[in-house]
């Protein structure tokens, strides 16, 4: 009987201590930054622009500026959540972006600008909601945004 | 909320405002009118902010009878480099005065250095300058 209690006591608290340890790592992922899909979104628009000068050189003058407005953009983001650099692969964003955009080189463009519209909308809640610490780099974000509404055209 | 964020943006706005003057007259027609537009457009923001400002009890700051050019504005393109310039200064310090506001004093702040950073980048395809945009408007490079 004795030995049968000092098992069982033994084995309890080993038991324990796996099941709660797993729990806790399952239970509190750390919680996503709010940035979060503002980081994605900046990394879509960057793949589309790239995605467009792919399939139309002629448009890469005009789009590699605003591409690589984005791409800093992205940095710029990730330096202020703390994530990983994003590798490009591992982001659903520009995977799904990578794509060869459907139709024209002006139907492309009326998409980029469309895109960039509602960026520039995200960017500008974002900014609105934002903590003093982040709001400057938000706004500078939005009003990228909508700057180039003036040159993809 | 900060009176002080807002009265700098004043400033700027005065100076804006002032600056259209001798830029215009060195213009295009085509640009002149985007100057005018320009102009009015700091006008607005300079209006509502002298009566943001005084809402908040602070007193809004006054023009300057005259403001100093940087430089000489002896042709066009000298006035559409002034002119690109203005709008980035202005664009700066509504950018620096969203940390210091909330609602719709930031929502305010952030209208207005979009308006500033289009402009901007309208000035700067005028001049033909490339690239016409910056990575971020308002920021110190």
């Amino acid at each position: 009987m004795l030995t049968a209690a000092v098992g069982a006591v033994v084995v309890y608290p080993m038991a324990g201590c796996g099941l709660f340890g797993d729990e806790d790592e399952k239970a509190q992922p750390p919680a996503p930054d709010p940035l979060a899909p503002l980081l994605a979104e900046a990394l879509s628009l960057a793949g589309q622009h790239e995605a467009a000068m792919a399939a139309f050189p002629v448009l890469a003058e005009r789009l590699t500026p605003v591409a690589e407005t984005h791409r800093e953009h992205v940095a710029a983001l990730t330096k202020v959540i703390k994530a990983p650099e994003p590798s490009a692969s591992a982001s659903p964003g520009t995977t799904a972006s990578s794509a060869p955009p459907a139709g024209d080189a002006k139907a492309t463009l009326a998409a980029l600008r469309a895109a960039e519209q509602k960026g520039q909308k995200t960017a500008a809640q974002a900014c609105q909601a934002a903590p003093p610490e982040r709001a400057a780099l938000l706004g500078s974000i939005a009003a990228a945004r909508a700057t180039h509404l003036e040159v993809v055209r | 909320m900060s009176p002080e964020a807002l009265a700098t943006a004043l400033d700027a706005e005065h100076a804006a405002i002032y600056a259209y003057g001798p830029i215009g007259v060195r213009l295009d027609t085509a640009s002149a009118a985007d100057a005018r537009q320009a102009e009015a457009a700091h006008r607005s923001r300079r209006d509502a902010l002298v009566i943001r400002l005084t809402a908040l009890g602070s007193t809004p700051p006054p023009a300057a009878p005259s403001y100093a050019l940087p430089y000489p504005l002896t042709d066009r393109t000298a006035a559409l480099r002034l002119a690109t310039e203005i709008e980035e200064r202005t664009a700066a310090v509504w950018r620096a005065a969203l940390p210091e506001t909330a609602d719709a004093d930031r929502a305010t702040s952030l209208a207005a250095l979009t308006d500033c950073a289009v402009r901007a980048t309208r000035w700067r395809r005028r001049a033909g300058v490339s690239p016409a945009t910056v990575p971020f408007p308002g920021r110190a490079t």
